[in-house]
């Protein structure tokens, strides 16, 4: 068969009920106790953090539908990001609540593609215009840190104990400005 | 309706006649309230005079207005007005027309042919009433009547196509080829001006070659193909160089065949028939590659691989004739290049050609060397292949020791699968498929189920979830999950996959009844099931008609072939063995029918979680009926009855009929034809036969069985039941059939030789066997054994050079467990301790807590923060 490799397909859906999983109300409509859709599954696997159902809910929300993703690599899903936005100072920014991929499918700029989507649809994000994208690093990780300084990011300061329950405690600010220019920039991947 | 053809000293006055020529129309036009208003304006002016008969003609006024009742809803009163109408007048033909209209209505086809015969013996050219008799003769298979009938049609109206076609196929069905080509020919003689491109005509001249090719006329049915394909009147291309190709092939013009076949691949490059075509034409047989022809055959898959590159199928087939060395070149690029694609049914798609260990031993070796290949680091992640083919190379891996019997190791490598990437679904659907193989059904229906939550809106996952949960004996569970899919509205889930016909979901819930011991529920379903086949015959009914009116006639045939063998389904075959299975255990012990039934050993919330089921459901059927109640309205309700209560709820009915037998006849009867080469059929057919005394039928059951494979099993057991039964008999019975079953019965096992001895020889040349084992203790205790003997050779199957099995083992601890064998508990621990990882061999209370295992949450990661960090920042 033809020796050339095709490149590896990349793709982002949308987060749904049915990829999430049961929230635990609908546990006990049908007799299973696994909660596990596939969003948390990886969100299991790549945090040392259980989310709160809360957060399950948010992620739910329209508005956010570009923001959270599942990242599929050659149609199995290997990834996601998830984000909000806040208000900041009297300014509308996107906030990271989190992005990650699995450990065999990294270093092959998936974490870049997802980081380009994120930044290209917050650019051209209207009502409300969104100035800045922003995320906490915990300190123990510069690997990640390098990797958003590389696509932009700046560190603003530590925010010392923002981490209540994981050791080292303390967590990086990380923020990038959103400009009119990052709507138009080429798939850096 | 036909004009109505009365004889004048019958007839109506005028204004009553044109009322009730009104009144058909009526009823054509389904303006059902008028029409009853009309029937009734009738009747009032001449009422049908008690018991005598009416001199004018009311009686057809009765039973048209009880037609239109019965359209009304109002079904009884409808048909009893009907009956009335016949009972009045026997030679009216609208009388036993209407009569046949509601018998057909009622899927009774014999009775309502009948009727039609009647209503033609008064009416012999009534063209609806013919017409309905041959859709009916058509049904019914009666084909010399249809001959008969579509003859009438086409002699009273010869400008009708259909009737033409009408009568070519009913020839054709009856075995008529020659008549029906001649049908065809003056048929086509009779057109005149026929516009290009007209479909329907295209389709009668493909019939026609198609005609002409069965008869054998292939240089005919080719110059007629090619003489209307290039007069566009066969505008069918596909079909066109589909017959060219196949006729040139019986012609032996090689040459053009092939350059056909050849260019018929070129539009599909994955037909399996058109290689096949191909390389009959050239003598040949995919199936049967001899070490003359292997070279010629690869030499050409070779071709198509470079001319058609983006076609699996050459390089597929390639695989199945090539050997040796060739083989290994073929099979690595193959398998490389599905995993890397990564083509999910790689494994199923090769697993033939492990029928030849050396293959198989290839294939593993192959993607051995592929995944350490890739498990080996690279220098750099970017050059290195994507994680995806080492994640789908585990994949085949795992399916490829399972297949082999090394579970232990397919589980190994599913779980590396798994930490590497867990949200692939196939990994955790294979792990159950493991699971189940090792015997554990509770850890196989939860691996599904994790499989499931995946992704909610798979319904293949679900539906694999339901039956995965029906094999674990978690039935109210598989409804739950099954029911995400079905109808809402429907009363459960379960009855709204009863009505789409879901074979699977039917068979599954029957075997697990079955399973738990509810054999009135479990003979409820395989009822069920026999009912999904009779629906799936009728519907053939409408075609009859429909398809000469738009003449898709060959497909049509097609169909009628398909019709004939439908019972052959391997659904419906095992529906039809497991029922009689369970009828000729009640026969043999009757005392199953009034025990008990397993509601006795629910627990309390099982009992409470089916009353809460049933209210529900109760209510739901309750709230249903309400708008149904009026009945006055102009709405159509059809002619077929409404689907009736179900009037026996928990089988019991069935459980407890007296004729189990009969029916179990009754359910094999299609096998016997349309199975021939399936042994357990005709195990089931034996094991009826003899119990209803129908000696010879037994005999002829045996003597199939042992074409098929003397050895079998089970077939020694009857064999040495058939046996003892004749020779026990009081006396011999009546010739000509008693000789004939003596000499059978010395036929089968030899005369000279006693039932012992023949028993413990067949032990001796099959010691290994666990199932042989087993047949040889069911035929000790056949013969009268002592149980302690039974027992004795039973646990043969523990011995150390008995091939293990996990199903023999359970059939073995069924059998103990019938002739209440005091060891079968030692039989079931020692079975438990050899098959460590399977759960059937647990005892009921370690099943009860193994089943809600089923449903425990998986062992989370050490649980770090309960909420996430973003909710203390701001």
């Amino acid at each position: 068969m033809s020796s050339t490799r095709l490149p590896p397909r990349v793709s982002f859906a949308s987060l749904t009920p049915n990829n999430l999983g049961n929230c635990q109300k609908n546990v006990h409509k049908i007799q299973t106790h696994l909660a596990t859709g596939t969003v948390r599954k990886l969100n299991s696997v790549l945090f040392p953090i259980k989310y709160s159902e809360k957060f399950y809910n948010d992620i739910l929300q329209p508005e956010l539908e570009d923001f959270c993703k599942l990242v599929y690599y050659n149609d199995v899903p290997v990834g996601t990001f998830c984000c909000r936005i806040e208000t900041s100072g009297g300014q509308m920014k996107l906030y990271v609540m989190t992005m990650g991929v699995l450990a065999p499918y990294r270093s092959r700029g998936l974490g870049s593609q997802c980081l380009d989507h994120i930044i290209r649809t917050a650019a051209a994000h209207q009502n409300p215009h969104l100035s800045a994208i922003f995320l906490h690093v915990q300190i123990s990780n510069p690997a990640a840190k390098t990797f958003y300084e590389r696509n932009g990011f700046k560190e603003l300061g530590v925010f010392e104990n923002y981490y209540k329950k994981l050791v080292p405690h303390d967590a990086w600010i990380l923020e990038k400005e959103v400009t009119a220019g990052d709507v138009g920039e080429i798939d850096a991947a | 309706m036909p004009p109505a053809g009365i004889p004048a000293k019958r007839a109506l006055p005028s204004k009553e006649a044109s009322l009730f020529k009104e009144l058909l129309n009526l009823y054509e036009t389904r303006q059902l309230k008028k029409g009853l208003k009309t029937a009734d304006q009738i009747l009032k002016k001449f009422p049908e005079h008690g018991g005598i008969k009416p001199l004018l003609h009311s009686e057809k006024t009765i039973c048209m207005k009880g037609l239109v009742l019965t359209h009304m809803g109002r079904r009884e009163e409808g048909i009893e007005l009907v009956k009335k109408g016949v009972r009045l007048d026997l030679t009216s033909h609208i009388c036993w027309h209407v009569f046949g209209l509601i018998q057909k209505g009622e899927k009774n086809y014999e009775e309502a042919l009948k009727s039609y015969t009647q209503a033609l013996r008064f009416d012999k050219e009534n063209l609806n009433i013919l017409r309905d008799a041959a859709h009916l003769q058509t049904q019914l298979r009666q084909y010399d009547g249809l001959v008969e009938t579509r003859h009438t049609l086409l002699r009273l109206r010869p400008n009708l196509r259909q009737n033409w076609i009408g009568l070519a196929t009913a020839y054709h069905l009856n075995d008529n080829l020659t008549e029906a080509k001649k049908v065809l020919e003056h048929y086509e003689m009779t057109l005149k001006n026929i516009p290009d491109y007209d479909v329907e005509h295209s389709e009668v001249l493909l019939y026609h070659v198609r005609v002409l090719e069965d008869l054998g006329e292939f240089s005919e049915a080719l110059s007629l193909l090619d003489v209307n394909a290039k007069n566009r009147a066969i505008i069918d291309r596909v079909a066109i160089m589909e017959f060219r190709a196949r006729l040139l092939s019986k012609l032996g013009s090689t040459d053009d065949a092939e350059h056909t076949w050849q260019a018929l691949l070129e539009q599909n490059a994955d037909s399996y028939d058109y290689y096949k075509g191909f390389f009959t034409n050239r003598g040949i047989d995919l199936n049967h590659i001899t070490d003359e022809n292997r070279v010629q055959t690869l030499q050409a898959f070779r071709e198509f691989t470079t001319q058609l590159p983006r076609a699996a199928t050459p390089r597929r087939l390639a695989l199945s004739v090539s050997t040796g060395d060739e083989f290994k070149e073929l099979a690595e690029s193959y398998l490389v290049a599905g995993l890397k694609k990564g083509i999910p049914s790689l494994f199923a798609d090769i697993k033939s050609l492990y029928d030849d260990p050396q293959k198989l031993e290839v294939i593993e070796s192959i993607v051995e060397t592929h995944r350490g290949e890739l498990a080996a680091p690279t220098p750099t992640p970017e050059s290195a292949e994507p994680p995806t083919t080492y994640l789908w190379t585990l994949y085949f891996l795992a399916q490829h020791y399972s297949h082999i019997g090394q579970h232990t190791r397919s589980l190994g490598l599913l779980e590396e699968a798994l930490n590497h990437t867990p949200t692939l679904p196939e990994l955790h659907m294979l792990q159950a498929r493991v699971l189940k193989r090792l015997g554990d059904p509770f850890g196989a229906a939860r691996c599904m189920d994790e499989a499931r939550v995946l992704d909610l809106q798979d319904r293949f996952l679900n539906t694999k979830c339901g039956k995965y949960r029906l094999r674990a004996g978690m039935q109210e569970e598989a409804q739950e999950v099954l029911g995400l899919f079905t109808k809402k509205d429907a009363q459960s889930p379960g009855a709204d996959l009863e009505d789409m016909q879901s074979a699977l979901f039917i068979l599954e819930d029957a075997d697990s009844y079955r399973r738990s011991g509810n054999l009135a529920m479990a003979l409820k379903r395989y009822a069920a099931l026999q009912k999904v086949y009779s629906e799936m015959e009728d519907d053939q009914y409408d075609f009859h008609g429909y398809s000469m009116r738009k003449s898709t006639i060959n497909i049509y045939m097609n169909m009628i072939s398909w019709g004939d063998r439908l019972r052959s389904h391997p659904g419906f075959v095992h529906a039809a063995i497991a029922a009689s299975e369970i009828f000729v255990q009640l026969h043999d012990d009757p005392t199953i029918a009034t025990r008990p039934s397993s509601t006795a050993n629910m627990t309390d919330a099982e009992k409470k979680a089916k009353k809460k089921a049933k209210k529900a459901a109760a209510q739901k059927v309750e709230a249903k009926k309400a708008p149904a109640a009026s009945t006055n309205s102009n709405e159509d309700k059809g002619i077929e009855p409404p689907s009736t209560k179900d009037e026996d709820a928990d089988g019991m009915k069935l459980l407890q009929c007296t004729d189990p037998l009969e029916r179990a006849a009754k359910f094999l009867s299609p096998l016997a034809s349309l199975t021939k080469d399936n042994i357990k059929a005709w195990i089931a057919i034996y094991d009826v036969a003899i119990r209803r005394k129908k000696y010879l039928q037994a005999a002829q059951a045996l003597k199939r069985a042992r074409q098929l494979d003397s050895e079998y099993s089970p077939l020694h057991v009857r064999l040495i039941h058939f046996r003892k039964t004749v020779s026990s008999l009081p006396q011999e019975p009546p010739a000509p059939v008693g000789p004939v079953v003596t000499a059978a019965a010395a036929d089968l096992v030899p005369a000279d030789l006693s039932l012992e001895t023949y028993n413990s020889q067949y032990l001796q040349k099959h010691s290994t066997s666990p199932r042989a084992i087993l047949a040889s203790a069911q035929a000790l205790h056949i013969l009268g054994a002592p149980v302690e003997e039974v027992e004795s050779t039973t646990f043969g199957v523990l011995n150390p050079e008995v091939e293990r099995d996990i199903r023999s083992a359970m059939e073995v601890l069924a059998f103990l467990k019938s002739i209440k064998s005091t060891r079968s508990e030692e039989f079931r621990t020692a079975c438990d301790a050899k098959f460590e990882l399977s759960t059937v061999f647990k005892s009921t209370e370690e099943i009860t807590a193994l089943r809600k295992s089923a449903f425990a949450p998986p062992v989370d990661p050490p649980e770090a923060n309960g909420d996430a960090e973003r909710e203390t920042a701001s």
